[in-house]
């Protein structure tokens, strides 16, 4: 066990792709959302339909985007009719027809992937559409999910932690999806270095069976509970969960009928230094044309998820009112956190140096 | 942003049973701790204090391995590493 010192926040990582919202929030009016402390406007292009990421903030006097309107692929400023394009390029002043040069907000490269936007924050000439993780179920039709997303007020770095560490389940949702085997059953790490992505695993061989997954699966009786995490850092977080009656386990080609499988997305996209974007979704294979099980994984998944935000933003007020330099206790529970943490520093530390040779002539 | 899976991966195992995390790197290096934090700093201290072809569980860092101009977390790639498990 060792006591750390604390950083006051989590820093940003830059030059990096963030859920910005589920495609079907984004239409033809404008949602604001702030990204890294960059407040954007999305919307869709009446022509083609795409995903417009642009500045909320009108280059006249600073005027929310959001609060104008859409007018064809444009939108126009509500305070003085500034009109932009889908690039950001002003198109139209009040009063004059020579539009000044530098009249332009910035745009954001986009893309809408597995019924997800993605945004990318940092210099525009490093985004890498390819290098977007996937989480496939989302938008498959063999899979049905249920989903939404709850802002915490909390760093983000606080719900890094929150997910990387599942034993708190026992404690902060018994009686959801928390038994007394989560807190009980060893974890193993990985940490691929190069591709960013830390991985925790925890196998139960023989557990409760919590009511998330009793009333959806109709499973009585005890069960192996496989959870798998992978967090594509500094956004994506997959949790592969596998449940089956007690000792049914995958067959030797791999092929895995006789149990069910449940893939819970998270999101992690920070906003302010001390707001935080949560998006949930719990896709399943099983049951997928039953509406009450719908229904039943999303309330009940909600209730978890906001039992997270009450216990993130407690947290983060305790930690306001702590001294400068407050310290921390970690123990084996932690090795996937603190993983995820330090991956975070070095992705924070890539991005700062890129701005860096950037900004310099 | 994530990228393909690649050679540079570290693996901690808390053994059953115990309190005790046993650590490998990707470099074939072991070693077991009670300490997380002790552990990832060992870990990702690579090279320093590894013996590429695995050192004995529990054993102390190795003065003789010392390299501070390789030791820079925040510039390590997996090309490099590549090369170091090679050898």
């Amino acid at each position: 066990m060792c006591v750390t010192t604390l950083a006051r926040m989590t820093a940003f990582a830059r030059n990096q792709w963030y859920v910005a919202a589920y495609g079907r929030e984004i239409g033809r009016e404008l949602l604001g959302r702030t990204i890294l402390d960059e407040p954007i406007a999305f919307y869709r292009a009446e022509s083609d339909d795409t995903v417009i990421a642009l500045a909320d903030r009108c280059v006249h006097r600073r005027y929310p985007l959001t609060a104008g309107r859409l007018d064809g692929d444009t939108v126009v400023c509500g305070y003085h009719g500034f009109t932009y394009d889908t690039g950001g390029a002003c198109v139209f002043v009040p009063g004059q027809k020579r539009v000044p040069r530098t009249a332009r907000v910035r745009s954001y490269p986009v893309v809408e992937q597995d019924s997800l936007v993605w945004v990318w924050i940092g210099d525009p000439a490093l985004a890498d559409p390819g290098a977007v993780p996937r989480a496939p179920w989302l938008a498959d039709p063999g899979w049905t999910t249920v989903g939404g997303m709850e802002p915490i007020d909390s760093d983000y770095g606080l719900l890094v932690d929150n997910l990387l560490d599942l034993s708190h389940e026992t404690y902060l949702h018994s009686g959801y999806i928390g038994t007394p085997e989560v807190a009980e059953t060893p974890i193993t790490t990985e940490v691929d270095e190069g591709a960013g992505v830390v991985r925790v695993s925890r196998h139960m061989d023989d557990a409760e069976c919590p009511p998330f997954y009793a009333r959806s699966t109709g499973i009585e009786g005890r069960i192996t509970r496989w959870q798998d995490i992978e967090y594509h850092a500094p956004c994506l977080y997959l949790l592969h969960s596998r449940i089956a009656p007690v000792g049914v386990v995958p067959e030797p080609d791999g092929s895995d009928p006789d149990a069910f499988h449940v893939e819970i997305t998270y999101a992690i996209t920070p906003s302010t230094d001390r707001h935080v974007y949560d998006f949930w979704a719990v896709s399943r294979d099983f049951a997928q044309d039953d509406e009450e099980v719908s229904a039943f994984l999303h309330d009940l998944n909600r209730t978890v998820v906001l039992q997270d935000v009450g216990a993130l933003n407690l947290l983060q007020q305790a930690l306001d009112t702590e001294r400068e330099g407050y310290q921390e206790l970690s123990i084996n529970i932690d090795t996937g956190g603190l993983a995820a943490r330090r991956i975070l520093a070095r992705l924070a530390a890539e991005g700062e140096r890129a701005a860096a040779v950037v900004a310099s002539p | 942003m994530s990228g393909a899976p690649t050679a540079e991966v570290y693996r901690i195992d808390w053994l059953p049973g115990t309190d005790v995390l046993h650590g490998v790197c990707h470099c074939g290096a072991e070693r077991t701790a009670e300490d997380p934090v002790e552990l990832w700093e060992w870990m990702l201290g690579h090279p320093n204090g590894h013996r590429p072809g695995g050192n004995r569980p529990g054993t102390e860092h190795d003065p003789a391995d010392h390299r501070p101009a390789d030791h820079r977390p925040a510039d390590r790639r997996p090309v490099g590493h590549r090369k170091e498990t090679a050898s």
